[in-house]
Order: C-alpha cells, then structure tokens, then sequence
C-alpha cells in the first residue's frame, strides 16, 4: 500500500500538479533556481522507467521492483571484529548473495564503538517472500552473517521475520535509477548485449540478406546507434 | 489401474510416523473420480452455540486412519480467524496464529496481488466482511453417499443455535475429471513422507511431514509455527480456499486468434497448460494428445524437464511447469520442496465446449482452488507474487502464468522455439477471482477441545 497524504485537497490533482504545489511550499523561500532544481527533480518520466514509492511488504520501501531494507541493532561484544574478519575474507565477493540472484547489494555500517550496526540492503520483490527458502537452502550463510546480532533467532525460527522487521527503518526518501530491472533481468541483459554484438558481426559480413531480415536490423540498428544518456 | 488400488500398492503401515487416526482424513486422501461434493459456509453469531455444533461435527469427520481403504464419502471441517474469534477462543491463542491468518485474505490483497478485477472489493457478498467462520466440505464417489453425509451435517446444523447457513455449492465431475477448460487435473500431488507411502513414478521424493502437517518436522528440520494451545495446533494443518470464475469462452477465442484451425488451437492450449486435455503431459506426448497416457495414473506423472531445459517441449512458462519446476534450473535460489501443495480443488459449471465464445461467459463455470499446507499462507503470497504474475524466475522478466495469471493490460505467452521462439500477445485474465479465505483445519482432538471450550472454565 503507498503511504499517501491525506490532504484532500490533492484528491483532484494530477501527480505533476501535486509534485509543483509541493515543491512550492517547500521551496517557498528558496530562490528561483532552487525551484526550478526542485521541479527537475519530480517531472515526469517515461513510464517503462518509471519509479514508484510503495511499502515492500510488511516494512522498507519498494520503487518498481526493487526494494529497500535498512534496519539497525545492537551487535553482540566482539561481533563487530568477527564480522570485520568475514568481511575481510571474502573481499567483496559474496558467493551466497550471488546465489540469491535477487540482491543488488548489501552495506554493513558499525556505529557507536562497534556496539551497533546499520545493514542496508536494496533487493527485488518483497522482503519476506524468499525468508523461507533462505531458511532450508543457505541457513549456514544466514546465521554466520546474522548470529553476531544481538536477539538474533535463527533463520530456521518461525519468528526471524517478526525479528527483521521490528529493527527495520523505511527509508524516507530513495532513488532508484532502474527502477524496473531486477538483477536477474540486468545478468540476461548482459548475456544478450554479447549475444546480440556477435549477430550484429555476423549480419555486417552477410551481403545475401532478403528484405525482411535487412529491415529488422536496420530497427535494431536505429535502437541503439545514438549515444542516449539515461534522462528519458 | 485404479486410484486405489494403486495407493494402496505404495502404502506400507511400517512406513506410518504421523498420527492419523488425529489428521482430517481429508488432508490426506485425494478426491475420488469420478467426483461429487458440497462446500458449506456457516457464520458464527453465537459463540456456545458455535462451539457445540464443532464438538458434535466433530464425530462426523473421519480420520486419516485408513485412508487408503474404501471410503464412499468424507467431510472436512477448517475455520477462519474471524470463526476462531466468533467461537469465543482465548486471546493468547488467537494471537499465536501466523499474521496472515490473523488479518484474513483480503487483508492480505496487496502481497496476493489481488489488484484491480481481483481485488476483494469486487468479491462475492459471501466472502466480504470476514462473513465466512466454518467451511465444510464434502467429497463423494456417488451422489447417494453424498446426500447420506450432507443429511447427517444438516441435522446437526438444524440443532444448533446461533450458527448460520451463509451458502453451500454443489460440485462435481465425471470419470474423467476435467477442469472447466477441459483438462483434467489434480494429477500431481505431492507424497507426505510418514503418511505410508512411496512416491508414485515421477514423483519427486516424499516431502517432510511437517511441510503439510502441524508438529511435525518442516523440510528445515524442525516444525514451522504452530498455534498454541499445543492440542489446538498439533495435527492441524492450513487451508487456503480462493474462488475462481473461468472464463472458457475468452479463452476458446484466444486460442481461435491466435490458432489456424483446431490442431493448433490444441497445440497453444496444450503449450499453456503444460499438459493436453486427456491429462498427457506435453513431455511425454510433444506432438499430440494420448487419451491412453492421459487416463493412466501409473505413467502421466512420470517425467522431469532434465531433458527439455530450453523448454522446447514445454514453455518455461507454461502453468504446470511454473507451478512445479520439477527440479528445472530457476534464476532465483529456491527450494521447490518447501512451496508443493496437497491440492484439493473441485471443479463446477457445464463441461468445456469447443464453440463457446466470449459472449457465453456468465459466471457459471469456475473452480474452487483449494490447498493444504502447513505453510500455506507463505505459499500462496509466494505463488501469487513469484510464480504467477512475474517471470523474474524464469528469466522472462514480467511475463506473468496464462492460465491463472492477472492480466490487466493483455500480457504476452513465450513459446521458445528454433530457430527464434515465438511470442503470443493478448493473455487476458483466465480465471478471475470471486472471493476466498485463509482457514484452519484443525485436528480431531482439537474439533473436541474447541467443542468443550475448557478453558473458559478456567
């Protein structure tokens, strides 16, 4: 469900007209740069890109189909330095997380003498769809990552999702730049853009091409010959 | 060979771990075929009065003791939230229910993705407001049996007070026991392990007791959550009912659209569902239909998709295969074992007709989508959100299930092909929704507790 305003007064309006009434009392004492700065932010976009800002679930927030989870907690004596040192050994590299194939990242922040930790994390879908999978196929990863939190229940326990989301925080803004694409979706996108590269050499070599086959790449020529940034 | 003779082949007494003379028979045993049945809505006004009509119920509802023997006709009993609620059970209970159950089904529309032409706004009058406490079902081999069990049901119901017959549906199907598209169904089931018996040929292996029943151990080695007081959860299981309307004839056009003649409008329809009407996977008879192989319990069941992982044969995204990857290479990590269901849905309306057009959808024909498992809240949202209106799984982005899928805007069906796969647009919503509820169906000392209702005597 998206945590409108209740005003009634937008009960008419457009969302532009929302974003400009908006930005108008927010910006009531800005100059008249900031204004223009703040209606750059919220015009509207093509909706194939298009963002959102929704409740993922039961807590955080969720843009298209990518979502967010910030939660914090107290971190047991010693934890943070066990953490440090798995950290350290995977050097980035989260064999787990791959596995999940729905997390675009993760970010642990230790705070107040290593007592506490903020974990941040933007993945795709809703956050508790996938907790029970997690619990019977990587339960290992789960807990090594987890157990140095303090009240931490077990990935197996029926109430690790009540744990999860009574540390969550939602997010009172966040920017999502590819709002639609999953992290599956963008590894297919990879596979193809070679895929396609290496049809496009072929296609460049045939000089026997009938009509239809000329005229289909000649379209996907067009698509992806102008250098486009990504402000459309 | 018959169904069972064929279960009772597999089934071994050694083998038994669970207590079924304690487990709903109905949980465990499948429907017969061919089918009769009657679904019962009773709302609660009284909570005494709810209470003894459960105790008395409760002697009519046979126990999975012997489930594989001869049973002519057998009733199932499962309460929803707002019913635990109506019959006056202690707070600490209710509460220790999953959050799910708690809030009921349509409370829970936006993880169902029950938006727009589903949305609980547009239900049926009889699954609004948490109206519906107790549901009843009946299944039988024959009318006569069915007509001596539901007699049995009304007389108790007749003596009790405060309770209130909100509606009942007939249903049933012939030997051939076909869905209102015309395919038949219910085929795949999955095999409880401590039940007694082996997995039929094809079956993936028996899957943990504690998957569909309460108490037991899960496929993560210990149970899931389970509703306290212990003789209130223990040997229970979860139900979710939802009630569809099938929209044969928008579907007989699409297949006309987008078929040349009937062959490949068979073709497409096989493609969709994953299986041809007779029941005969497409894996097992690419090209056409088999009557034989349809109608035979031993063999239509017995296949994998290890030899089809371009989904050549069957679509990656045909309904049968995303319902039950069989063990097909997913992008997500998942594990398939924790999200198979006990179906036990039934079937009503007129039988499916070539000739029948948009114009001929009145409502009529339809299915009660009904499934058992001890995580069936979990399942249903994951089912609803990953498995059906998305293709993130299968590496088809936002391509949602044909067959059962919400199309708002008309989706598309990927059929791949050589050299290059094909894209069929135009997938409307199938099967809409009319209404439907979480439940509990608890166990036989359970039914008895809840009809004592003890602890009100402290």
């Amino acid at each position: 469900m998206s945590k409108k305003t209740t005003d009634p007064r937008l009960d008419d309006e457009t969302r532009l007209q929302e974003f400009r009434r908006v930005a108008k009392e927010v910006a009531a004492d800005a100059p008249q740069l900031a204004k223009i700065a703040i209606e750059g932010l919220i015009r509207d976009h093509n909706k194939l890109f298009d963002g959102s800002s929704q409740s993922a679930g039961r807590a955080g927030r969720q843009s298209g189909n990518v979502s967010e989870l910030t939660a914090i907690a107290k971190v047991k004596p010693g934890g943070a330095a066990r953490l440090r040192r798995i950290f350290d050994l995977t050097g980035g590299n989260f064999d787990g997380a791959q596995r999940v194939s729905t997390l675009h990242d993760m970010r642990f922040v230790f705070f107040d003498d290593d007592t506490r930790i903020i974990f941040a994390t933007t993945y795709d879908g809703d956050w508790d769809t996938y907790i029970n999978d997690f619990g019977t196929k990587i339960p290992g990863l789960m807990d090594l990552l987890f157990a140095n939190i303090e009240g931490w229940p077990g990935i197996d326990s029926p109430e690790v999702k009540d744990f999860i989301a009574g540390h969550q925080i939602d997010a009172a803004g966040w920017f999502v730049a590819n709002p639609q694409v999953t992290v599956v979706d963008v590894r297919r996108m990879q596979r193809m853009e070679a895929a396609l590269n290496d049809f496009m050499d072929k296609m460049s070599k045939n000089d026997a091409m009938d009509d239809t086959t000329r005229d289909a790449l000649s379209k996907l020529s067009d698509a992806v010959s102008v250098p486009e940034g990504v402000d459309y | 060979m018959s169904f069972l003779s064929n279960l009772r082949k597999r089934f071994d007494s050694k083998r038994v771990t669970l207590q079924l003379d304690d487990i709903q028979g109905l949980i465990l045993r499948s429907r017969p075929e061919p089918y009769v049945g009657i679904h019962a809505m009773l709302h609660v006004d009284d909570a005494a009065g709810g209470r003894d009509l459960i105790g008395r119920l409760a002697g009519h509802v046979p126990s999975a003791e012997g489930w594989t023997e001869d049973m002519p006709a057998w009733m199932g009993v499962a309460l929803s939230h707002a019913g635990l609620k109506a019959l006056g059970l202690p707070d600490d209970s209710l509460k220790s229910f999953p959050l799910a159950f708690q809030q009921g089904m349509a409370a829970r529309a936006a993880q169902l993705r029950d938006e727009g032409e589903n949305e609980p706004e547009t239900w049926e009058e009889a699954y609004q407001n948490e109206s519906c406490h107790i549901a009843l079902s009946i299944f039988a081999q024959s009318d006569a049996e069915l007509q001596r069990v539901k007699a049995n049901a009304m007389a108790e119901l007749e003596q009790a007070t405060g309770v209130r017959l909100m509606g009942t549906h007939e249903f049933g199907a012939d030997k051939e026991a076909k869905n209102p598209f015309g395919y038949r169904d219910s085929i795949s089931q999955p095999t409880v392990a401590g039940a007694g018996v082996e997995p039929n040929p094809g079956d993936e292996r028996a899957i943990a007791a504690g998957e569909f029943i309460l108490g037991e151990d899960s496929e993560a080695g210990s149970p899931v959550a389970m509703p306290s007081p212990d003789v209130l959860g223990r040997n229970g299981s979860f139900v979710v009912l939802r009630k569809y309307e099938s929209c044969v004839g928008a579907f007989n056009d699409f297949l006309r659209e987008h078929g040349s003649d009937e062959e490949a409008q068979d073709r497409l329809g096989a493609k969709m569902f994953g299986r041809w009407r007779s029941g005969a996977p497409l894996n097992m008879s690419p090209d056409q239909d088999d009557e034989a192989l349809g109608a035979d319990r031993d063999k239509n069941n017995d296949f994998d998709y290890s030899d089809d992982t371009k989904g050549l044969i069957c679509p990656h995204s045909a309904h049968m295969r995303r319902m039950n990857p069989r063990g097909s290479k997913l992008t997500i990590l998942t594990d398939q074992n924790i999200h198979r269901i006990i179906r036990r849905s039934s079937t009503f309306g007129p039988k499916w007709s070539r000739d029948m057009t948009t114009s001929d959808d009145t409502g009529d024909r339809g299915l009660f989508f009904i499934f058992i498992s001890a995580r069936a809240f979990d399942t249903i949202e994951f089912l609803q959100q990953e498995w059906i209106n998305r293709g993130n799984f299968l590496d088809l982005g936002e391509e949602r299930d044909p067959v059962v899928g919400l199309h708002e805007q008309p989706g598309r069906f990927t059929i791949p092909d050589q050299p290059v796969r094909r894209r069929v647009n135009g997938v409307t919503t199938f099967n809409r929704l009319r209404g439907g509820e979480y439940m509990f169906m608890p166990s036989i000392s359970a039914l008895k507790w809840i009809g004592e209702g003890s602890w009100l005597r402290g």
